[in-house]
């Protein structure tokens, strides 16, 4: 029983990360249609600069903001410069960012070679409630991603934006008439996603040391998550992120850890042959003219 | 999937009606095949030899995103469904090259079935990330195969490859065998192409819901041409285990297939000899700039972006359309009345 809740809890910490990626791609592949396989990518970008303002002597949580602002204006500067112009061709959207993954892994090698790396944890504590042990860590994780998961929910569905950008997935040519400046929206969601990928490199990498190869397995869980939980819906990413977190812990704990990342993949395929709109329902993507 | 200008894949299909389109491929190749003549360097070999073993892999693949306008992005699994054929062919029941070919082929079209029929129940995208599923699955079933597939250390090739009693494995010997399976693959897609069947799966590509309503079955010919391609990347996958003589899974992951896709985009997939231009280019090209593979991976990612941007047909349709381009603006200036004309 012991190990049973002390693996769940290690998979909830995963659980966030995963979720943090998946939110970002349900949101940016769910409302703006572009497929950026490069979002672990940013994700690693995030770990990557998050090391180095460690490693320069930053405290950890002015770290993680500059991780965050950093895969922001990384996401900004490529949404502007590459991805709009594959908005009508979400295929090439997808190539490119094939392109983008080898670019950006091996420029990281290029300055900061291929080797882990890791930072001290930024908490220490361990606490231990009948046999169970919680590390801070963990729980540090898990809470920041409830708070920022909970206000991206708040934004989308309850602001007058999230309102706007709901409308502009719907029909994009009728809300452009109704004055919503939809490409603004769309890159704004891009920039918004990619923070949210900032963020969990930040967060992955106080759990665990990183190379620049993670985000190859990552953004696969984190597409695997958002189509299990339906495309831009952002509760059903959250639950999904939440079972394959949990599975892939437990069966860790219980000695099938080479398997692990199968789950994900095979859980995806069998989500999309059955219920190609996910389990919990989504936007199978913005309905493109 | 992707409807480009009409006139611009109009002039394509009229260019590739005839004999001629294949001609500067089996040039090309004839070429290619006089190079052992000139005593080159074995590194200049072997690069040349794993350049062509890629290219019959992409003859299928752009038979699949060429013609169909499908990309699988699981094509290099298909390359280790082949491989490792051979390689258990010659281990567990000593079987050599010649019969692992066909073998390999039929066991690579079998997986890619596998794949393919439930994967291409959806669509577009999606259909996009099942194979790149797949092909991550197949990489960690062959990881925690145990003894069978060698796990993640692989499998040796203890078998050489011989032709009538010769032994084939000295390099300018290998490739040679491997300028014939390109020649044979390139045929095998220019014929493919001009058959009835191509033009199908080209109908299947410009437009699906009205290939559909003349009455073309688009589910099985797009399964069909996911098959054909598999034919090719499990002959591909055989040279690759005889020439390497060790694979390992890791050889066969996502990223090999990142990299096909790359080649064939570069080169273009279209036309013939797109991905013979492609497979040379990207296997070439670090050589020629003299970089280490970090930086040629940089530069490759680099271009298949600017690519996919600037010339989504490939290098070499581009190529073809600036030299249109040229010519029509050469004859424009004397005359500048009648250009209507000019042009293919």
């Amino acid at each position: 029983m012991d190990i049973l809740l002390q693996q769940i809890l290690n998979g909830l910490s995963i659980a966030s990360v995963i979720t943090l990626i998946a939110v970002g791609v349900t949101l940016i592949f769910g409302l703006t249609g572009i497929i950026n396989f490069a979002h672990g990518e940013f994700l690693m970008v995030g770990s990557i600069v998050t090391w180095l303002a460690v490693s320069n002597g930053i405290a950890f949580p002015l770290a993680l903001i500059l991780g965050v602002l950093a895969v922001a204006l990384m996401g900004f500067v490529l949404e502007r410069a590459i991805f709009r112009f594959t908005l009508e061709r979400p295929t090439n959207g997808f190539i490119v960012s094939l392109g983008l993954i080898v670019v950006l892994q091996h420029v990281v090698i290029l300055f900061w070679n291929a080797n882990q790396k890791s930072i001290p944890r930024p908490l220490t504590t361990v606490w231990e409630i009948g046999g169970v042990r919680i590390a801070s860590v963990r729980v540090m994780v898990i809470l920041m991603t409830i708070a920022v998961v909970a206000m991206t929910y708040v934004m989308i569905t309850r602001s007058r934006y999230g309102r706007a950008l709901r409308a502009s997935v719907e029909d994009r040519d009728t809300a452009a008439l109704m004055g919503i400046p939809v490409r603004r929206y769309i890159t704004g969601v891009f920039v918004l996603g990619s923070a949210l990928a900032g963020l969990g490199g930040g967060l992955l990498i106080a759990l665990f040391p990183i190379t620049p190869f993670t985000g190859g397995t990552m953004v696969m869980k984190g597409f695997a998550v958002a189509l299990i939980g339906g495309l831009g819906n952002l509760s059903g990413a959250v639950a999904a992120g939440l079972i394959l977190g949990i599975v892939e812990g437990l069966s860790a704990g219980y000695g099938f850890s080479e398997w692990t990342d199968a789950y994900s993949f095979g859980l995806m395929i069998l989500v999309l042959l059955f219920r190609p709109h996910g389990l919990f329902g989504g936007t199978s993507g913005p309905k493109m003219a | 999937m992707e409807v480009y200008e009409h006139d611009r894949s109009n002039t394509m299909i009229k260019s590739v009606s005839s004999l001629r389109s294949l001609a500067p491929v089996l040039i090309v190749l004839l070429l290619l095949a006089l190079v052992p003549l000139f005593s080159p360097s074995n590194r200049f070999l072997s690069l040349a030899i794993s350049a062509g073993i890629n290219i019959i892999a992409l003859y299928g693949l752009s038979v699949l995103f060429g013609q169909t306008g499908i990309l699988s992005m699981g094509h290099a699994a298909l390359v280790g469904v082949g491989a490792y054929t051979a390689a258990l062919l010659a281990r567990d029941f000593d079987i050599g090259f010649w019969v692992s070919i066909p073998v390999a082929g039929i066991m690579a079209a079998i997986v890619a079935a596998i794949i393919g029929i439930p994967s291409l129940r959806v669509s577009g995208h999606h259909f996009v990330i099942m194979t790149f599923a797949f092909g991550q699955l197949l990489t960690i079933i062959l990881t925690n195969g145990g003894d069978f597939t060698g796990a993640a250390s692989g499998l040796d090739m203890g078998k050489p490859v011989t032709m009538f009693g010769a032994d084939l494995d000295a390099l300018p010997r290998f490739y040679l065998l491997v300028v014939a399976f390109v020649t044979v693959s390139a045929v095998a897609s220019w014929a493919i192409i001009h058959s009835s069947y191509g033009r199908t799966l080209r109908a299947i590509r410009e437009n699906e819901k009205l290939a559909a309503a003349l009455g073309i079955d688009v589910g099985r010919h797009k399964i069909g041409a996911f098959i054909v391609s598999g034919v090719f990347a499990g002959v591909s996958g055989v040279l690759l285990a005889y020439f390497l003589r060790h694979i390992s899974p890791g050889q066969f992951a996502s990223f090999p297939s990142i990299y096909l896709a790359l080649m064939v985009m570069i080169g273009g997939a279209r036309l013939l000899l797109g991905p013979l231009a492609g497979g040379i280019l990207v296997s070439f090209l670090p050589e020629v700039l003299n970089l280490d593979p970090v930086q040629s991976r940089i530069l490759y990612g680099a271009c298949l972006i600017a690519v996919i941007l600037f010339l989504p047909n490939g290098v070499i349709a581009g190529i073809a359309d600036g030299w249109t381009w040229l010519v029509r603006m050469s004859k424009r200036r004397p005359a500048a009345g009648n250009v209507s004309e000019v042009g293919r």
